[in-house]
């Protein structure tokens, strides 16, 4: 009993790192049709600044700079490596995006010098506390929690103001939108920027649990978020974060029996038999080619 | 009466609660030239795309001398929202069949915008279509013990690029070629195919009266040429009057009339439908 | 093109003689230079990567299939080489965790029982063996890429993409899984089956005479390319490039979409897991835990550096991609002095550093890559096109 709570438990919470990671993917796959692969690193690159800013500042310093920090790297990466391939096809803009996973990876061997990095304790997340009689780390209980919040806040942003306003026009139609006088580079900006600072967010609860940064963290939480936006539904919020908390407890769930093994691939078991079975996910709109 | 090369019953297409073409029949005889003409959005590619198989009719039969190639009733989701007529006329044997399975049929088609191979030089487009009845297979072909045959395919391709006047442009890209003479090298790709019905989705769209006048005279010759039969959407009524044998007008998914271009152009409804729309 | 015009084009012949002087080059070198320069290792790896570059050109820059799935088909090929390949005597020793090894079989050692285990019989039956389970691995792989496209060729570009990558991934995981240690080793390394370095030829002494170890993956990879290059100016390679041209119009005329994407897929995965099975010579160890996406990432770096549908495109991308990143670009980790300072960010991993950006750079601006579309042999002929202009 003990045990399934505390499997649970952490199941639940793991999923909400990945919500916090898939809304990334999910709002830049909405706008811009791009499997964003470097946004698992930018995660990952979220964590490498929080080791060596926490080493030299207060955490009360030191987890709003990291923010700040990550960012700023979602929107240079935007501007860099995706703006100029605007009107390329798809797939280039795909493979610079393979392209800035690479090099985030390699930047964060050459910083750390390939060794595990310690992630810092932050005093009042890490701390133990008893549930049902499971012992856990508060980040677990708080996770669920901080991630509805945020996805609130952000529904409402979508929903309410101008710029989530022009958002959604964007997702639904790129060239009319911007015949209609919405300035697409800003609307792009603001949704690497919100993904990025959730990612930054999601590195925070996540390498609470996990001590370690490597410089390949990123890469399957990357993958496994990505799996999850598009078990819900590419481009839906909630689907997303459904979609997030699914695969986290069952991920959780199997690496608690024999078949630890599968638990990555488990996920994209699941992957393609929704894409076989219901391409659009859960809640994805259906989309019609004209010939 | 000649032989009966296309026959349309009750096909009906509905998309959500759209019917884009709603219980339309036709026939096409063999060696005709037969139009199909209706204001924009009337569901005239629609109905081509239902004979292709490029869309799978939500109700209808579609035959092809006389064998049926599509057949379908509301199934599914359709089966409560259907809107058309005619939905128990043909329970039982579904035939559907994907677009290559109807080409190789005999009914090669042209795109209203046109589709050629754009990394591909003119004779490599025309070259393609000799691929599907070819008789070889991906050993015979890596290994090139296909010699006779691959050479039969350059051969006739170079053959029918002669014939249409297009091979002093043989090894230049397709795309790089003027609007006029890629319509053209659609018509001549849609040929090699060897089919006994084309298809030509509006094959003037785009063009100036004197390139519209030359492919009027242009899609007479490859009727006789070729001994085939062809149907065709269009809009420039100067060319679908002067061409067509016989004439269908849809709007709204619905036949308003059909007959000769005489006839046609002078029914009332015709007239309200072009000009009150 | 290859078989554009009657005959052998000037550029493909052209290209050949390159090929051979290649070849020579490196035999020659090989048994005069120190045979443990690094050139060596840049070779062997390079002419692996070139094979695997470009059955993943057959399909992402020919037939237009977003596929990332080539590092699952190389494991696949590698583990059927290793554990058809291992002698049966050495078998047990490295399968020793799990008390044995649970299949007994060994194309190596079955040719030895038959042709003979010494000498040139067993230099024979060395080949033999690996050969037929160089083909085997092969065909694992496109059995298994036919039962996975069953599924997933129906799906649009990048959800294909992710797709392959999942399976790929799932690949990974079953081969690690220690119920299957038996056949599969579980997590740890399979070794002891014959690399490039057994085919150099030794004489009865047992000192080496000629050494081929170099020269043996460039002929390997080479005649697997050869024949894709075959493929691709077919027919059947004509039909590809429609689909990719455009699907709409490649079903409307007559080419069936479902079968020919499969096809390409098939064969690019066979010629994959041949890939692999030449890596595992290359690597001479196999295990799982190298067959991660990031390898296929790498692969599909260097098919765009060389040009996405440009066959010697990734083929030169290959040799420059694996030089930069195991040779010419290794000073970068090592602390460098001028005049005695110490030059800062020399360090361990800022080769990779510059080398991303390397990447980043001719991914951004140089979007073509390094051949386009095009091949080297369409470069000679062209050449000769301007002369003859000139002269007229």
């Amino acid at each position: 009993m003990e045990f399934a709570v505390s499997q649970i438990l952490s199941g639940i919470s793991l999923g909400g790192q990945y919500a916090l990671i898939a809304i990334g993917y999910t709002m830049v796959y909405g706008i811009l049709r791009l499997i964003n692969f470097a946004h698992g690193d930018v995660f990952m690159i979220a964590g490498v600044l929080m080791v060596y800013m926490s080493a030299s500042m207060p955490l009360y310093i030191s987890i709003p700079a990291m923010i700040i920090f990550t960012v700023l790297l979602g929107f240079l990466i935007e501007r860099a490596a995706y703006k100029p391939l605007r009107s390329a096809p798809r797939m280039s803009v795909m493979i610079s995006a393979i392209g800035v996973s690479y090099l985030l990876q390699n930047l964060a061997l050459y910083i750390t010098g390939g060794q595990p990095k310690t992630y810092p304790r932050i005093p009042w997340i890490s701390k133990t506390i008893t549930i049902f009689g499971a012992r856990t780390h508060v980040v677990t209980v708080v996770t669920p929690f901080l991630v509805i919040a945020l996805v609130l806040i952000l529904t409402l942003l979508i929903d309410k103001t101008k710029i989530g306003i022009a958002m959604r026009a964007v997702s639904k139609d790129f060239e009319t939108s911007q015949l209609m006088g919405v300035k697409i580079n800003t609307v792009i900006s603001v949704t690497f920027i919100i993904g990025s600072f959730l990612a930054a967010v999601g590195s925070v609860l996540y390498f609470t649990n996990y001590p370690t940064v490597v410089p390949m963290s990123g890469a399957m939480p990357g993958l496994k978020a990505f799996v999850a936006a598009v078990f819900g539904g590419i481009g839906s919020i909630p689907g997303a974060v459904i979609g997030a908390f699914i695969i986290g407890i069952c991920e959780t769930l199997i690496k608690g029996t024999d078949y630890a093994i599968f638990s990555d691939a488990f996920t994209f078991a699941l992957l393609i038999i929704i894409l076989v079975v219901k391409p659009t996910g859960i809640f994805g709109e259906k989309t019609t080619d004209k010939v | 009466m000649s032989n009966n090369v296309l026959h349309l019953e009750n096909v009906t297409m509905q998309f959500g609660g759209v019917v884009a073409v709603d219980n339309f029949s036709m026939d096409i005889n063999e060696g005709e030239i037969v139009s199909l003409i209706g204001p924009n959005g009337a569901g005239k590619t629609t109905a081509f795309n239902c004979v292709t198989g490029v869309y799978e009719p939500t109700n209808g039969l579609v035959e092809f001398y006389g064998k049926p190639i599509v057949r379908n009733h509301p199934q599914g989701k359709m089966k409560k929202g259907y809107l058309g007529q005619n939905g128990d006329m043909y329970l039982g044997e579904v035939i559907s069949q994907t677009p290559d399975e109807i080409t190789k049929l005999g009914i090669a088609r042209t795109f209203q915008n046109i589709r050629l191979w754009k990394s591909m030089t003119v004779f490599e487009n025309v070259l393609l279509a000799k691929h599907m009845n070819a008789k070889q297979n991906v050993f015979s072909a890596t290994f090139r013990t296909n010699k006779k045959e691959e050479e039969r395919m350059r051969r006739e391709t170079l053959e029918l690029l002669k014939q249409q006047g297009l091979d002093k442009y043989k090894d230049e890209l397709a795309t790089s070629l003027p609007y006029g003479l890629q319509r053209r090298l659609e018509i001549a790709r849609a040929l090699a195919a060897e089919p006994k019905l084309l298809l030509l989705d509006e094959p003037a769209a785009g063009m100036n009266p004197q390139e519209t006048e030359e492919l009027t005279a242009f899609i007479r010759q490859i009727r006789d040429d070729y001994n085939i039969t062809i149907f065709l959407i269009e809009h420039h009524m100067n060319l679908v009057m002067d061409i067509s044998d016989r004439i269908y007008v849809i709007e709204f998914g619905k036949e308003i009339a059909h007959g000769l271009p005489k006839e046609i152009q002078k029914n009332p409804k015709v007239i309200d439908a072009y000009l009150g729309g | 093109m290859l078989n554009e015009k009657k005959g052998i084009s000037r550029g493909a012949i052209i290209t050949l003689m390159i090929v051979l002087v290649v070849c020579i080059l490196t035999i020659v070198l090989e048994n005069t230079i120190n045979p443990n320069s690094l050139l060596f290792t840049v070779i062997r790896k390079a002419a692996v990567y070139s094979l695997v570059a470009v059955t993943m050109n057959l399909l992402n820059g020919f037939t237009g299939l977003f596929s990332l799935g080539q590092a699952g088909f190389m494991l696949l090929g590698a583990y059927t080489y290793a554990i058809l390949t291992i002698p049966t005597d050495v078998r047990d020793s490295i399968y020793y965790l799990f008390g044995g090894a649970g299949f007994h079989f060994s194309t190596v050692s079955f040719f030895e029982g038959i042709i003979g285990d010494s000498g040139v019989a067993g230099f024979i039956s060395m080949i033999l063996g690996v050969l037929i389970a160089m083909l085997v691995g092969g065909i694992v792989a496109a059995i298994v890429a036919y039962l996975i496209g069953l599924p997933v060729l129906r799906l649009k570009s990048d959800y294909l993409a992710i797709a392959t990558l999942g399976f790929a991934e799932i690949l990974r995981a079953i081969f690690q899984w220690d119920k299957l240690g038996k056949v599969t080793n579980g997590a740890n390394a399979l070794r002891g089956y014959p690399t490039f370095a057994d085919f150099n030829i030794k004489n009865a002494q047992g000192i080496t005479v000629l050494r081929l170890s170099s020269f043996i993956p460039i002929l390997f990879a080479g005649i697997c390319i050869l024949i894709i290059i075959l493929l691709i100016n077919s027919s059947y390679g004509r039909a590809f490039k429609a689909i990719r041209d455009d699907e709409v119009a490649a079903e409307a005329m007559g080419i069936n979409l479902a079968k020919h994407k499969m096809m390409s897929f098939i064969i690019s995965s066979f010629f994959a897991g041949v890939g692999g099975a030449l890596f595992a010579m290359f690597a001479s160890t196999v295990q799982a835990k190298t067959f991660t996406s990031a390898m296929t990432y790498e692969i599909f770096l260097i098919v765009v550096i060389g040009g996405i549908g440009s066959i010697s495109g990734s083929c030169i991308a290959s040799f420059l991609y694996i030089a930069c990143s195991e040779w010419w670009l290794r000073f970068l980790d090592n602390t460098q002095y001028i005049n005695g300072n110490q030059l800062p960010l020399f360090k361990n991993g800022f080769r990779m550093v510059v080398f991303s950006v390397v990447i980043m750079i001719i991914v951004l601006f140089f979007r073509t890559g390094m051949m386009g579309d095009k091949e080297l042999s369409d470069l000679f002929n062209k050449k000769r096109r301007k002369k003859v202009k000139a002269d007229e």
